[in-house]
């Protein structure tokens, strides 16, 4: 992974004594906190409904085990012994001080991290798939260009008072498992038929009030020129983008009120006058950056040990893990491994310090000491030896980490909702407990199959409800949580927001909707469907007249 | 996706960041240091006539600039162009040959549109002259601000100014060019390799 050299570790220790000399300022009382919220946020501290949440950066979603074990002695030190990781590949910690955050930056910089841009309207962290580098389906690898474009946007002098937030994510496979339709701008590796490698680039997709799928702005851009490009469409965001209504002020609107092609035309224009310039890069510049990520020493392998097929046998709990965790690897011998953060009980993608600890363990014992985490709040093991699966659920397993219900029912993303933020109007952690126990055989998971489901405790879309194979979103009525349900979003290639059921849904009777849904599911699917592709097939009607069907009798 | 997209009937329209009343600060905080100021910043309206101009230095809305351009220019006492964040770089391009100092008005610190008009005057249009930064100006803008091009600002009387001369030297290092000049990082590192 990527290594600081001298200038990354001059710019993030100057960066905390900046932060440190802010939070004086603050205490001392010469900087009120009304002032200090903008700065705050920059460096990803939020005040929330009981205490500060400090978000820290994961670049791209990788960590290697001493940043692991770092973030748990933060948890540990610092918080109440856990972290939430979150659909951004980030981390938070929900009950920082604000005077120790200044010596958890430090702690943080002293492993190569920190909480730079991960709030704030500013450039945030850049993010990608979880499965970089090891995808069966990849063309090339994302994160070489990730950290390219993580470095220009860091404290970028011209674009740290954007109108909004500002999200960017690369995919490099041909499954796209970044969602890079649904961000600010969307990278999507492409090879001309010259061989030459490029980007498709997408503008103005977004999630949260308004959810919009990305259109695109360039078919094909050589990556020289992808920090120019992404230069320009900051500057005619910056520009013209609507600072009057921070609901209306996300790029996605400018994009659609300008229409694209305008939109295309002064992002171009602007462009011309300095693409050859300073921000071009040079074939070097790549080759120097791929060679921090390196193919791990793989050893030469073959696929097919027996011994596999023989504990698939004898231990029924590893084969569900095995099936629904683990993930065929492109290198013979080896397999990638999810580390599932959706214990039942659990609020989805927290995480103790313990288990962080655990997780840090064993990467450097089974995986090369690396772990990623995955938009869907789950982390990754990406370069296990096939022979060594057993060792590795077995030590998952006592760190309560084997969950074996990646990809189902159970696996759902969650915003940390009512219980936490203040811009909730509803909580989300408490339904997907309701779901868990409504759900509790995991033979029926299992029959049940894929199923993303997507939670958000508010409109603005923290559990990107909009892309779920079921959605849920809070809303208050009245001073009443109530949910509304939308069914068919997806956030791959084919992306699609998803179909209203209806009226909205009494806080109890969530977990019966969704079985409801899924049992229509069951009756009618077609051989291999997944529930999104019946849908697809079906309708929603089917699925509304199951769920309403007692409120209309 | 026929959800997807669904029309939005929102205009690209941003606050004007013009000033709402005279500015009259007794010191400017330059890159090199703490000097005096006797510069007024007119806000415009009704009161803002060619009658009322008070002596000395001043700085004018573009508006008011382009009515009264002559009997301005004629005026012994140096005489800056207003820009507000409403208003583009490429507005003042015709009459950058006529000024040596074009004012950047800040309404809320937390607007970020005269970051890249600094850039592009910087950059783009060859203005060489001076840069001020007025109205909500603190402290912690003051690197940025110094980086886009700007390279004079005024912070409110009541501010430590000495203390302010700090912010250009919070950071010594740097990802990407601006209107400093500043190279890549990519190719400083081209070098080494």
């Amino acid at each position: 992974m990527y290594q600081y050299d001298a200038i990354d570790k001059t710019i993030v220790s100057e960066r905390v004594s900046q932060f440190r000399d802010q939070v004086r300022r603050h205490l001392a009382g010469e900087l009120s906190a009304a002032e200090l919220q903008p700065l705050r946020l920059r460096n990803g501290l939020y005040m929330q409904i009981h205490a500060h949440m400090l978000r820290v950066s994961i670049p791209y979603g990788l960590l290697n085990s001493a940043q692991m074990r770092t973030l748990a002695h933060i948890a540990r030190k610092y918080d109440r012994g856990y972290g939430h990781f979150t659909t951004r590949q980030n981390i938070q910690y929900n009950w920082p001080e604000l005077a120790d955050v200044p010596d958890i930056l430090e702690d943080l910089s002293e492993v190569e991290m920190h909480a730079m841009q991960t709030s704030g309207n500013c450039i945030r962290n850049i993010s990608s798939d979880q499965y970089a580098g090891v995808a069966t389906d990849e063309i090339i690898d994302p994160r070489p260009y990730c950290e390219i474009i993580r470095q220009w946007s860091t404290l970028h002098p011209e674009f740290y008072w954007l109108p909004r937030k500002f999200k960017i994510a690369v995919t490099g496979a041909t499954t796209d498992r970044a969602a890079v339709q649904f961000h600010d701008i969307g990278l999507e590796v492409v090879k001309s038929a010259a061989g030459e490698i490029g980007f498709k680039v997408y503008v103005g997709g977004g999630l949260g009030r308004t959810p919009v799928v990305g259109k695109v702005i360039k078919e094909f851009l050589p990556r020289d020129d992808i920090l120019s490009y992404c230069e320009s469409i900051l500057r005619v965001y910056n520009l013209h983008g609507r600072r009057d209504n921070k609901y209306k002020a996300r790029i996605k609107i400018l994009v659609n009120a300008m229409g694209i092609d305008a939109f295309r035309e002064q992002v171009e224009a602007d462009w011309a006058h300095f693409k050859d310039g300073e921000l071009k890069l040079h074939d070097t510049d790549f080759e120097t950056m791929k060679a921090f990520f390196p193919q791990p020493a793989y050893e030469d392998l073959e696929d097919g040990d027996v011994r596999i097929d023989q504990w698939l046998q004898l231990d029924t709990k590893f084969a569900d893990w095995y099936h629904n965790n683990t993930v065929e690897h492109r290198q013979p011998g080896y397999r990638i491994v999810n580390v599932s953060l959706k214990e039942h009980g659990v609020a989805p993608g927290d995480a103790t310090d313990e288990q962080m600890d655990a997780i840090a363990d064993i990467a450097e014992d089974y995986s090369f000491g690396e772990i990623r985490v995955t938009h869907e709040q789950n982390l990754v093991l990406s370069d296990v030896r096939q022979q060594d699966l057993l060792e590795v659920w077995k030590a998952l397993d006592a760190a309560r980490l084997a969950t074996a219900n990646i990809g189902s029912v159970n696996d759902m993303i969650c915003c940390p909702g009512l219980d936490f933020c203040s811009l909730a109007n509803a909580t989300s952690i408490p339904i997907a407990k309701q779901i868990n126990e409504t759900f509790n055989d995991f033979q029926e998971l299992y029959d049940i199959g894929e199923v993303k489901i997507k939670m958000s405790g508010c409109m603005n879309a923290c559990g990107h409800h909009h892309v779920g194979h079921i959605g849920i979103l809070g809303v208050d009525k009245k001073g009443e949580e109530w949910y509304q349900l939308t069914v068919g979003g997806d956030a791959s290639n084919a992306a699609e927001l998803g179909t209203r059921m209806g009226p909205a849904i009494a806080k109890d009777n969530v977990g019966k909707a969704v079985r409801d849904i899924l049992d229509v599911y069951r009756d009618s699917r077609e051989g291999e469907e997944r529930l999104l592709d019946t849908f697809r097939r079906v309708g929603i009607e089917p699925f509304k007249e199951r769920v309403y069907a007692e409120e209309n009798s | 996706m026929s959800t997807a997209n669904r029309a939005i009937k929102a205009k690209p329209e941003a606050l004007p960041d013009f000033l709402s009343e005279d500015l009259n600060n007794s010191k400017v905080v330059r890159l090199s240091g703490v000097d005096s100021n006797s510069m007024q910043h007119l806000a415009p309206g009704e009161a803002l006539t060619l009658a009322s101009l008070p002596a000395g230095e001043i700085s004018v809305p573009l508006e008011f600039w382009l009515e009264n351009k002559e009997e301005l220019l004629n005026r012994e006492a140096r005489v800056a162009l207003q820009l507000a964040g409403k208003e583009q770089a490429e507005d003042i391009v015709e009459q950058l040959n006529d000024i040596d100092m074009v004012v950047l008005t800040f309404v809320n610190f937390v607007d970020g549109r005269s970051y890249s008009d600094a850039y592009k005057l910087r950059t783009r249009l060859g203005f060489s002259g001076e840069i001020r930064a007025v109205g909500d100006v603190h402290f912690d803008q003051l690197g940025f601000l110094a980086r886009v091009g700007v390279d004079a600002f005024e912070l409110s009387d009541d501010e430590d100014h000495e203390y302010a001369l700090k912010a250009f030297k919070e950071f010594s290092e740097v990802y990407q060019p601006s209107a400093d000049g500043k190279p890549l990082i990519f190719s400083r590192r081209r070098v080494v390799h």
